[in-house]
């Protein structure tokens, strides 16, 4: 995996948010880029029942569960700002023994599906965020494979970016800047989900989009 | 649209509803050569396997019921590989011709973060051991012999001191629910190791 880079792009004024999405692909496709299958991402929320001891936290923390389909047989818990954990599969099972400490906000469930692009280096994923079925937004995630070091990358990936999202690229992920070793560390699978999970943060307390919902 | 491979799986996976089935026993020290020696003649033939793992019991105390109970293992042997996370339910009560404790099993496979990770959850260390020694297999059924120890100084797994002058022995197989003939398998395989060990049925509740 390289370096990854997570934005929200915002819907273009009059159109939906299927509308968005379909410029986007056709913009890609004119650069050259190449469909290659599909992708998803999601969250889910556990919030501690008041069973469960965390006494001297209040309000407790939020517990996510991810899951990001370039990685199927990886379940990624994080707390928001840190630890986070990389576990196998079986995580979701042991959610469900944790149930009566752990309880999970159904109607939270957050997540992202799309078509996957390759273009050269370049993976490029463009996906519907979704919440309880209605599409919030779109998100576009963009990895440079040939690289795990943001610094020597960054200024190459916005370039790339401005080809096909012109004014709306993002500014360097402060996941990456947020490393005590600075720009220079390697990335991992980590970096990503975080991103995925500020993005997600963001559309649940956006406003619904009145008639978009998904098909 | 065209659909790959990794749609297909399901957004939560893993093995739902595995089973541990377990008889523990003991050997003196002394005995301990010659149990080695007789498993190694009646396990499958593969290269002589050996542990040191460094394993931490964690509780999440709730307001009513009993405390939630979490094993997280490292090896120290491989420093680098993954912590091993493990959740064990009650002992069933099951019926007495059953040989085996059947006790519902989850095992996870976790970065180095776990530790950090489950003081966030709310969970907290009870206590910590050092379990070395062998491991054998023949076929689904699993033979681990090894000597616990304390943990002296918190955390410090080069200061350890031995729990008693034996061995632990148990004898271990995974299988999905409901699945049991493998009880049988282990009682005759068991019976095999009468008299250098005594595999038994012991339920933790009344230890």
């Amino acid at each position: 995996m390289g370096v990854t880079c997570v934005c929200q792009v915002p819907i273009l004024e009059g159109k939906s948010v299927q509308q968005t999405v379909d410029m986007l692909h056709k913009k890609l496709e004119q650069l050259g880029a190449v469909k290659q299958g599909s992708f998803f991402v999601d969250c889910e929320t556990y919030h501690a029942t008041s069973n469960a001891s965390g006494k001297k936290r209040q309000p407790s923390k939020l517990l996510y569960v991810m899951h990001n389909s370039e990685t199927p047989l990886s379940c990624l818990a994080l707390f928001e700002g840190g630890p986070y954990l990389t576990a196998d599969v079986n995580f979701d099972v042991l959610m469900v023994k944790l149930k009566s400490h752990f309880q999970n906000a159904k109607g939270h469930k957050v997540e992202s599906r799309g078509t996957r692009y390759r273009y050269c280096d370049f993976l490029v994923k463009v996906g519907t965020v979704t919440m309880s079925s209605s599409a919030r937004g779109i998100s576009v995630e963009v990895e440079y494979c040939a690289c795990v070091v943001p610094g020597d990358c960054w200024n190459l990936m916005k370039e790339f970016m401005q080809s096909f999202l012109g004014s709306n690229v993002p500014e360097l992920p402060s996941v990456f800047a947020a490393k005590p070793e600075g720009l220079y560390a390697p990335v991992d699978c980590m970096d990503t989900m975080v991103q995925y999970l500020e993005l997600f943060s963001k559309v649940r307390k956006q406003q619904v989009i009145p008639g978009a919902s998904v098909r | 649209m065209e659909a790959p491979p990794v749609t297909v799986m399901p957004v939560t996976g893993g093995t739902i509803n595995m089973m541990e089935y377990l008889l523990q026993g003991s050997v003196l020290d002394q005995a301990l050569d010659s149990l080695l020696h007789r498993l190694r003649g009646l396990c499958d033939n593969m290269e002589p396997e050996s542990f040191a793992d460094h394993e931490l019991v964690y509780l999440l105390k709730g307001q009513q019921g009993n405390p939630f109970m979490l094993r997280a293992r490292r090896s120290l042997a491989h420093p680098t590989a993954p912590w091993h996370l493990r959740y064990l339910g009650q002992p069933e009560v099951g019926d007495k011709s059953r040989h085996a404790l059947v006790r519902n099993c989850v095992d996870v496979a976790a970065s180095h973060s776990l530790p950090d990770f489950l003081n966030e959850m709310g969970f907290r260390m009870d206590h910590e051991f050092v379990a070395k020694g062998h491991v054998f297999r023949k076929g689904a059924l699993k033979v681990v012999v090894s000597k616990v120890s304390r943990v002296l100084v918190p955390g410090n797994t080069d200061n350890i001191e031995p729990l008693s002058l034996s061995y632990l022995v148990e004898l271990s197989v995974l299988a999905p629910a409901g699945q049991d003939t493998v009880s049988e398998d282990m009682r005759s395989f068991a019976e095999q190791l009468k008299p250098l060990v005594h595999l038994e049925k012991i339920d933790p509740k009344r230890v």
